[in-house]
């Protein structure tokens, strides 16, 4: 060792370092000693070590992610979304093939998928596409209108036949006897329903009559356009006049008295109906929801299409420009400048606006980075909000651990005797009693009493009472070393008070092996959330944590068909726990050399 | 000896006293009233004067008339003679219903001892021996990784890749339901249930415990007495084996009073994502039905067989180690 040549010695490795960076070189102790406090030398011996380094960076990126990202991407809690259930990570809602550009016809929105034909007849799809919906009919010759639903397909070929494919349950697979027997001009699929009008204004419904009940009797014979909702169908009879199709009362029935006899075209969200007016004129009646009712006045007057999705309306104005408004939770409401536009269509969290060049521009809904859970809600907004959470948790359950870890440790060590004794003895007991059994029932027990917020507060509480043992045996066993030592003897010759000399003198020598401890029970403590979480003793639905994403997971059909549910989650806590304890191991080798070697 | 088993014997009477407390206020504040729950099922079929007087009767029966001190004694004195209570869910003592539970968690623990320490022991010990090399350094980052993966993570891997992807394994259960056979048949059948469970058991105390054996290896290795050892002539493996490896079993014993509790305890996440009819998922059904009674006297069951493990901790100690008695 000692014959070695010392690196930086020769001109050669001055003009090496000076160019090539700085290698660091192992200098021998006495001019460490010199040279460096020994923070420096920490940190210095902590950079160094790679598996270290990555572990931090990693989690930076972590951290940063989800305190970061939750800003631009918000969580609104109370999301559902059943049309969204289980839907696989995809970005191609919107995708529509390259052939269709230039050349197309009427395209139309399904719930996670889109249908289009060009002119020529041929039908095209793109988005998240089962099984079912892939096995598009052959034999259907020209088809000038297709209809997307939740979950299947309705389309229309030039002389006038109806073909459907997708779901073939509740009866929607065999097409009604009467339907062949006629001219129809107008398909409509929805929730497990389909509807088809003919040009003498007769409608025919087949399907799930469940969801939406329609009842046409009154208007048979007189409808010009059908129009349908996940609540309800409403059609436009050939005297302009909107009529409800249905038995039952509904919000939708409050139709504008002043727009009966006016109305040119008819859309419906969820929860409210839009009209158009000869006037150009755009009326909204029914529910609220998402402002739908804020209709922009500058389109008054010029409006001659609508359109609806969930939740939002999109309108076609006198000037080729579009307009949306509503609901934007995925910037569906959210238009874009174009111009020429002739044909518009909205669905669900889509939008379609053809041009006259035969050219589609589209915004709203993609599609979903990581996918979607069992209620529809997205995946990736989860999960960021989620690891804000279980991140919180940990962080504030190791700051209570922390607290009564060293509060305990330190007076443990210094005085010693019978209380050392019968604190470390406890901390034995709270050590040795399972962690989970024991912290699943304080939740249980205490949880029950309280709200969703304080159950988060409690989780914390819960977790840093449980885990200060090992932290107090610690920080004990570095007093006892440090209080025999001469600064201590000193500074009880000069009459300073116990407390202080604990807090003041002792501890700060001590400080850097707590962090590590801290920085590695971290980790535990977010593990330990996770499991109660994904156990259902931590937080609950609907907030989400890491953990309880993964409840129910367990399940075979999960486990195969939705895999991203279960995925995602489990990756981004095991790479935060990992590169947390990576951290701290670093930091541990790096503060204590003897540990190194370790 | 004997003063020093006493001394620790007093000591733990001192901290179970403490503990029991504390459970019991635990339990005197879990929702509901017990009376009422005793005669929640016959509250129809009965006259509003007859369930008052039976109502009276049953506080009187359970001694919750009396003052809270000596509800304290009454409660403490049952558990301790093994009467933990009575499980409103299954009708039944809480001593009787989890003698099946805790024979499938013993089941499960004990057979998982085996792979466990026949893995990390010698991986442990090669670790330390080559420490510093990149066989070590590779082993320092996967245990890492392996002890800071969730359980349920590891579960659901194992889960997808070999019961769902490749079934070889079944899901969950602890035997095919509705299994006739000899009994031959049903211990293997039970063995095959088993088998996933225990390897994701197995595989999730790898990371730990080899740590754990390479740290006090190498803590041991670093003795004055090796050096001995060596400058005698001895032959590696000697010192190894023979003087290294039984002084690094000291610490071990901390982590064996871990084993022996968790031997009953049982791992709630492992049983709860297997269906593995264990003590864990006892205390999830326990307390997702509301039957207190049996969580909290499962407390009371953890909390004396963390304090024998201790007390049989300290003895080891003393047996195993001259110094321990000197202080």
């Amino acid at each position: 060792m000692g014959t070695k040549k010392r690196h930086g010695s020769t001109f050669g490795d001055v003009l090496r370092i000076l160019f090539l960076g700085q290698k660091h070189t192992k200098l021998s102790l006495l001019e460490e000693e010199q040279m460096q406090s020994p923070y420096k030398t920490m940190l210095r011996n902590f950079t160094e070590k790679k598996p270290a380094m990555l572990g931090v960076y990693v989690f930076i990126l972590i951290f940063l992610a989800c305190f970061v990202l939750p800003l631009f991407f918000p969580l609104d809690l109370q999301y559902q979304d059943p049309t969204q259930q289980n839907v696989r990570p995809s970005m191609s809602f919107m995708s529509i093939p390259k052939a269709l550009n230039g050349n197309i016809a009427q395209v139309d929105g399904g719930s996670v998928y889109g249908v289009g034909i060009d002119t020529n007849g041929t039908v095209y799809q793109w988005g998240v596409l089962n099984q079912k919906l892939q096995a598009v009919p052959t034999n259907m010759g020209r088809v000038v209108q297709v209809s997307a639903g939740l979950d299947h397909v309705l389309a229309l070929n030039d002389r006038g036949q109806v073909f459907t494919w997708g779901n073939n349950r509740f009866a929607l697979a065999p097409i009604p006897m009467e339907v062949g027997f006629t001219t129809i001009k107008q398909v409509i699929a929805g929730h497990q329903l389909s509807l088809a009008l003919d040009t003498y204004g007769h409608l025919y419904v087949w399907g799930n009559s469940n969801i939406v009940n329609v009842v046409a009797d009154d208007v048979q014979g007189n409808i010009e356009k059908v129009i349908l909702n996940s609540n309800v169908a409403i059609a436009l009879t050939k005297d302009h006049r909107v009529v409800q199709l249905s038995s039952r009362d509904t919000p939708f029935a409050a139709i504008p008295q002043e727009i009966q006899g006016k109305v040119v075209d008819l859309a419906s969200t969820d929860r409210s109906a839009a009209a158009i007016t000869n006037d150009k004129r755009v009326y909204v009646w029914g529910g609220q929801d998402h402002g739908v009712q804020e209709i922009p006045e500058h389109i008054q007057g010029k409006a001659i299409q609508i359109d609806a999705g969930r939740g939002h309306y999109t309108v076609l104005l006198d000037d080729g420009t579009v307009e949306s408004w509503g609901w934007n939770i995925y910037k569906q409401s959210k238009a874009p400048n174009l111009k020429n536009i002739v044909n518009i269509s909205s669905d669900y969290f889509q939008n379609y606006a053809i041009d006259k060049d035969g050219n589609i521009h589209t915004w709203g809904l993609r599609g979903y980075l990581m996918g979607t859970d069992q209620y529809g809600r997205d995946l990736f907004v989860r999960l960021i909000s989620g690891g804000r959470i279980t991140l919180t948790i940990g962080a504030i359950a190791v700051i209570i651990s922390g607290i009564i870890g060293v509060i305990i440790g330190s007076f443990s060590g210094y005085y010693g005797g019978q209380i050392d004794i019968l604190l470390m003895r406890l901390a034995e007991v709270v050590n040795a009693i399972p962690f989970l059994p024991l912290a699943m029932i304080l939740s249980a027990i205490i949880g029950s009493k309280i709200s969703e917020t304080g159950r988060i507060a409690m989780i914390m509480v819960i977790l840093g009472l449980l885990s200060w043992p090992s932290l107090a045996r610690l920080v004990r066993g570095q007093i006892l070393a440090a209080r025999e030592q001469e600064f201590v003897t000193a500074a009880k010759a000069m009459g300073i008070t116990e407390l202080k000399i604990i807090f003041k003198h002792i501890l700060p020598n001590v400080v850097t092996v707590i962090l590590v401890n801290l920085t590695l029970s971290f980790a535990l403590c977010m593990l330990y959330e996770s499991s109660l979480s994904y156990l259902g003793f931590g937080v609950n639905e609907p907030s989400p944590t890491w953990g309880n994403m993964l409840f129910g997971c367990n399940d075979s059909t999960v486990m195969s068909q939705y895999w991203w549910r279960w995925v995602f989650p489990s990756i981004a806590l095991s790479l935060c726990t990992i590169s947390i304890n990576m951290a701290g191991d670093g930091m541990r080798d790096a503060i204590d050399p003897k540990s190194a070697e370790r | 000896m004997l003063k020093y088993v006493l001394k620790r014997l007093m000591y733990i009477i001192v901290v179970f006293l403490i503990a029991s407390v504390l459970i019991f206020a635990l339990y005197k504040s879990v929702p509901g009233d017990p009376a009422r729950l005793m005669l929640e099922g016959s509250k129809q079929n009965m006259k509003p004067e007859e369930y008052e007087a039976r109502y009276q009767e049953a506080v009187r029966k359970l001694g919750l008339d009396k003052p809270l001190p000596i509800q304290y004694f009454t409660w403490l004195g049952n558990t301790l003679r093994g009467d933990f209570g009575y499980s409103i869910t299954y009708k039944m003592p809480v001593k009787q219903m989890i003698g099946v539970p805790m024979k499938n968690t013993i089941m499960l623990n004990v057979w998982s001892l085996i792979p466990v320490f026949a893995i990390t022991i010698p991986l442990g010990i090669a670790t330390a021996v080559r420490r510093g090399s990149r066989f070590d350094s590779i082993v320092q980052v996967v245990t890492i990784i392996g002890y800071s993966l969730p359980f349920f993570v590891i579960a659901l891997l194992f889960i997808f890749l070999f019961a769902v992807k490749i079934p070889i394994f079944p899901i969950s259960g602890v035997q095919t339901p509705g299994f006739t056979g000899s009994s031959i048949q049903l211990f293997m059948n039970k063995l095959y249930h088993m088998a996933l469970p225990l390897i994701v058991m197995v595989f999730t105390s790898l990371g730990g415990l080899t740590r754990y054996v390479r740290a006090t290896m190498i803590e041991a290795l670093r003795m004055d007495y090796i050096r001995t050892a060596r400058s005698k002539g001895l032959t590696e493996k000697v010192v190894i084996y023979s003087h290294a490896f039984r002084n690094a079993l000291i610490p071990f014993i901390t982590i064996m009073t871990g084993w022996f509790i968790s031997i009953f305890s049982g791992s709630v996440v492992i049983e709860r994502t297997f269906l593995w009819n264990g003590m864990g998922k006892v205390i999830i059904d326990a307390l997702n039905q509301q039957d207190f009674a049996v969580s909290l006297a499962m407390v009371m069951f953890y909390l004396i067989l963390a304090l024998v493990g201790n007390l049989l901790m300290d003895l080891s100690y003393g047996l195993a180690d001259p110094r321990v008695k000197l202080d």
